[in-house]
């Protein structure tokens, strides 16, 4: 897999943080480059995927240990 | 990132702390997902951007022992979600009319809203894809 070259801490923040802390941090990065988002909020799990799929986004993976979710987002 | 020109059009007519989250975390999830978001503020709902009433807005009464909840969550304050929301470029229309009525300025609320009637509201809401009441 393709190696994040920024990693987006949201763990103990509450919808919409995670959503819109993702926003901020993907435009820090280029197009084709990987963001990874760690959360700990359950809804972000639905959220951060219908976000990924709204902004034309690839979701290329998510993990989920110890109630951590982890999505790893190709940018469009 | 693509803009796909979807636009949400909020009218926020009610002014207590439930009112405010169910306004500002639609909004600023809309925001963040590149929606073109734009919020009417009228009546009570003109607490959600008042200088100072919207860092203390009352909960519903009787459901006072959500505070904790609200804590134990770590729901973002209404402030920041606001910040959020305007940073993001929400655009927040104060009613005109109520504010006469209530007799309030433009420097009663937060920088960077805009005054204006409902027509104001109803030329950016004729185009929404999504419209909302709260």
């Amino acid at each position: 897999m393709m190696e994040a070259v920024k990693v987006l801490d949201a763990k103990g923040m509450a919808c919409p943080m995670p959503v819109v802390k993702t926003k901020k941090a993907i435009e820090e990065i280029e197009s084709g480059e990987i963001l990874e988002v760690h959360a700990t909020d359950k809804g972000a799990k639905s959220d951060l995927t219908a976000w990924t799929n709204s902004g034309g986004h690839e979701l290329v993976d998510q993990t989920e240990e110890n109630d951590v979710l982890k999505f790893w987002i190709k940018k469009s | 990132m693509e803009n796909n020109n979807t636009r949400v059009a909020i009218i926020a007519a009610n002014g207590g702390m439930f009112d405010a989250y169910k306004v500002f975390n639609i909004a600023t999830a809309a925001a963040a997902s590149d929606k073109e978001v734009g919020i009417f503020f009228t009546f009570e709902g003109l607490n959600l951007i008042h200088k100072e009433a919207h860092k203390n807005l009352a909960m519903p009464e009787g459901k006072e022992h959500f505070k904790e909840g609200f804590e134990k969550t770590n729901v973002p304050s209404i402030s920041e979600l606001l910040e959020m929301a305007q940073e993001m470029g929400v655009k927040m229309i104060g009613c005109q009319m109520t504010m006469d009525v209530m007799n309030l300025e433009k420097d009663d609320f937060v920088e960077g809203i805009e005054v204006g009637g409902a027509a104001s509201f109803i030329e950016f809401a004729k185009d929404a894809d999504i419209s909302l009441t709260f």
